[in-house]
């Protein structure tokens, strides 16, 4: 009996083909974009994670401030290797860390100057480094020797500097005393978005002379997650399990640590050492309006294509049953329930939701991978946005079914108005309808 | 020919200036301390010229007030319009600064540039050189029309400063201030001072003179096209109001 219904419907959806291909055109265009804006969005988010996990966090982070005087604060960790040992403990997700001294500073050429957020990092011991940093000039190996610098192009632009050329550095040391570094840039990387903006790197042991640090203390212990989506629950346990063992550890706040630098922490009026969980999201918070941005854009647009869908579809249906008045009104004469009439409409409908998204969902899935392929350049001021150098959709087949379901079960929904409408005429005048 | 013989000889055998002793170059770091200080109150009116690379020049002005008791200072940003109201205030070895716009206070370090210009504010505080820093004598040279003493201090063990050195050439006639280097921990010079105008006012409750710098030329070092220029005026010494020194009184003038 359902097959047969769904001959009937097919039937009667094979009858209006202009009309039809329109409509489900519009349902296919809605699910695709849908699909697409969805996978630009998880794209940015993916590209972000893998050039954030790289360029300044991992996936969690145990960093900390230091506080000579309650007005002074410098971001470090003492005795690193006594907290990395307890660290390592407590987390059996633990794939890989690397450690890294943080800084901030204000970076001055011949011809301008900037504050730079710096990385001390040991090159040879950052293989991703090597696979984020695309080379613009220069030899990223170079940075392993001291009183060298490596700066993004925008950077490099910006301070009128090129490889081989000096820049200074001016920081405060831990105590609070003005220091400087002299250090010449050895290597130019292309931009990463909008991280690229502030972030460099320079060697550890440069950074940790500029900021007048001992050999046993660091910036942060960079976790490398095997599942990156625990990153919240590993920083939550570290923050109770090195409590515990005689740390002072700093409350949750979800921001960068240089942004805790110079708003929260010179204005709190402890001294000594505490240490500081973060995770990944935490640290590039100060991106999440990009995310909220693209999200609300996109919701706002299929609100409008779905209403649209909407609006079609009831006034397809519309013209449907007024040009199929007799023919229900026949049906319903012959003994057909209004139920059965609601039922094939609404099945019509349905049919036409199904495959129409399911067609715009495959069509956008084989789009993205196209795309994806083809390693489209991003221009350089779009790259600020998407944080990507090459365009990736970050697309699911199952994610693009639940877009077409969604799609599909909207469409069914609209046409039951009008199924009801159709259900309810009275055979008689229905048969006897001119139209 | 003999007269410029005899001159070159006398010139040879002249005894070469004699080296300070290390309480000696104290003892003038610290007359120049006792000199700004006032043992009361001190209200300064001052202007800062700020010239910066690529942007047009600043011109600020503000009032600031001194209370040798407690080591207080409290300063407000009148002109331009677009600072006017910001304030800064030092209490307990703290530096606070008062931001209208957003109406909170932050804490700051002794590096903090008074109102983004090269100023610090040491530069308007009673001097504490001699307590926050060991002093050498360097040595004795000319500069310009004057004959002054070069002294190299370095900062003690725990004193919160923002120049871990600096070099000062002191006048040998009266010991007044002339010109001050401020170095970096590595050794590189970040900030020259110059002091063209010493002025002096009457105290009653030091029972002396009060010195203060009635023109300060600052010059970035790092930042080599960037300079200020400080002009105190309207210096009066008279006691201010007791509640003066707190975080009200600047917020309810900041209105």
């Amino acid at each position: 009996m359902l097959l047969v219904d769904f001959q009937i419907a097919s039937r009667n959806l094979l009858r209006h083909t202009r009309r039809n291909l329109f409509l489900g055109g519009a349902l296919a265009v809605t699910t695709a974009l849908l699909v697409l804006l969805n996978g630009l969005a998880d794209g940015m988010k993916a590209s972000l994670l893998e050039s954030a996990t790289t360029l300044m966090t991992g996936h969690v982070n145990v960093g900390g401030f230091y506080k000579i005087t309650s007005s002074t604060a410098a971001p470090l960790v003492t005795d690193y290797q006594k907290v990395l040992a307890e660290t390592k403990k407590h987390v059996p997700e633990l794939d890989y860390y690397t450690v890294r001294v943080r800084g901030y500073a204000k970076a001055v050429s011949e011809k301008g100057s900037m504050d730079l957020v710096l990385g001390g990092v040991d090159v040879a011991h950052e293989p991703g480094l090597r696979r984020i940093l695309q080379r613009v000039d220069g030899r990223l190996d170079d940075l392993q020797e001291p009183g060298t610098l490596m700066l993004f192009e925008d950077q490099a632009k910006r301070l009128e500097v090129k490889v081989g050329d000096m820049v200074t550095l001016v920081a405060p040391t831990t105590r609070g005393q003005s220091n400087t570094a002299d250090l010449r840039v050895v290597f130019i990387a292309k931009g990463v978005g909008l991280m690229s903006a502030f972030s460099s790197f320079l060697p550890a042991e440069t950074l940790r002379k500029l900021y007048n640090l001992r050999e046993g203390n660091t910036g942060a212990i960079q976790l490398y997650l095997k599942d990156h989506r625990k990153a919240a629950e590993v920083a939550a346990r570290l923050r109770t399990r090195l409590a515990a063992a005689g740390w002072q550890v700093l409350d949750s706040d979800p921001k960068p640590y240089w942004m805790k630098l110079f708003q929260t922490i010179p204005s709190e009026d402890w001294t000594g050492q505490k240490l500081d969980m973060s995770t990944w999201e935490d640290e590039m918070s100060f991106l999440s309006w990009i995310f909220s941005a693209v999200r609300v854009l996109s919701t706002i647009l299929i609100f409008v294509l779905m209403a649209i869908v909407i609006v079609g579809i009831l006034n397809t249906l519309a013209i449907a049953i007024r040009e199929r008045t007799r023919e229900i009104g026949t049906l319903r004469a012959i003994g057909m329930q209004r139920r059965k009439v609601r039922w094939l409409l609404l099945l019509e409908a349905g049919l036409l939701g199904v495959i129409s998204s399911g067609a715009g969902a495959a069509a956008a899935l084989a789009l993205a991978a196209g795309l994806n392929r083809a390693q489209i350049d991003v221009p350089e001021p779009v790259q600020m946005f998407l944080m990507q150098q090459h365009l990736f959709l970050a697309t699911a087949p199952a994610g693009a079914l639940g877009y077409a379901a969604i799609l599909a079960a909207v469409t069914t929904l609209a046409s039951l108005l009008p199924a009801t409408w159709a259900a309810r005429l009275q055979p008689i005048s229905a048969m006897h309808h001119i139209g | 020919m003999k007269r410029i013989a005899l001159a070159v000889l006398l010139l040879a055998l002249a005894p070469p200036a004699r080296a300070l002793t290390q309480p000696e170059a104290l003892g003038l770091v610290s007359t120049l301390d006792e000199r700004t200080h006032n043992n009361g109150d001190f209200a300064g009116l001052c202007y800062l010229e700020q010239k910066e690379k690529d942007k047009s020049d600043v011109v600020y002005e503000l009032v600031y007030y001194r209370r040798s008791e407690g080591q207080r200072l409290l300063m407000l940003f009148t002109k331009p319009k677009s600072e006017a109201g910001k304030g800064y205030l030092r209490i307990e070895k703290n530096l606070w600064m008062y931001d209208p716009g957003t109406g909170k206070w932050e804490r700051r370090t002794e590096r903090e540039r008074i109102g983004g210009t090269d100023s610090r504010r040491g530069d308007f505080d009673e001097s504490r050189l001699a307590e926050e820093y060991d002093v050498r004598w360097e040595g004795d040279e000319k500069l310009g029309a004057y004959s002054a003493h070069r002294l190299v201090l370095s900062a003690r063990e725990g004193a919160d400063v923002a120049f871990p050195t600096l070099r000062l050439w002191l006048d040998s006639a009266t010991g007044n201030l002339l010109k001050r280097q401020d170095l970096a921990l590595s050794g590189r010079l970040m900030r020259t001072a110059l002091y063209p105008r010493w002025k002096k006012v009457w105290s009653e409750s030091k029972k002396g003179d009060v010195w203060y710098p009635e023109q300060i030329y600052l010059y970035d070092e790092i930042e080599k096209a960037n300079s200020t220029m400080v002009v105190i005026k309207q210096v009066d010494l008279r006691s201010l109001s007791p509640n003066m020194f707190t975080k009200a009184w600047l917020e309810a003038k900041s209105r």
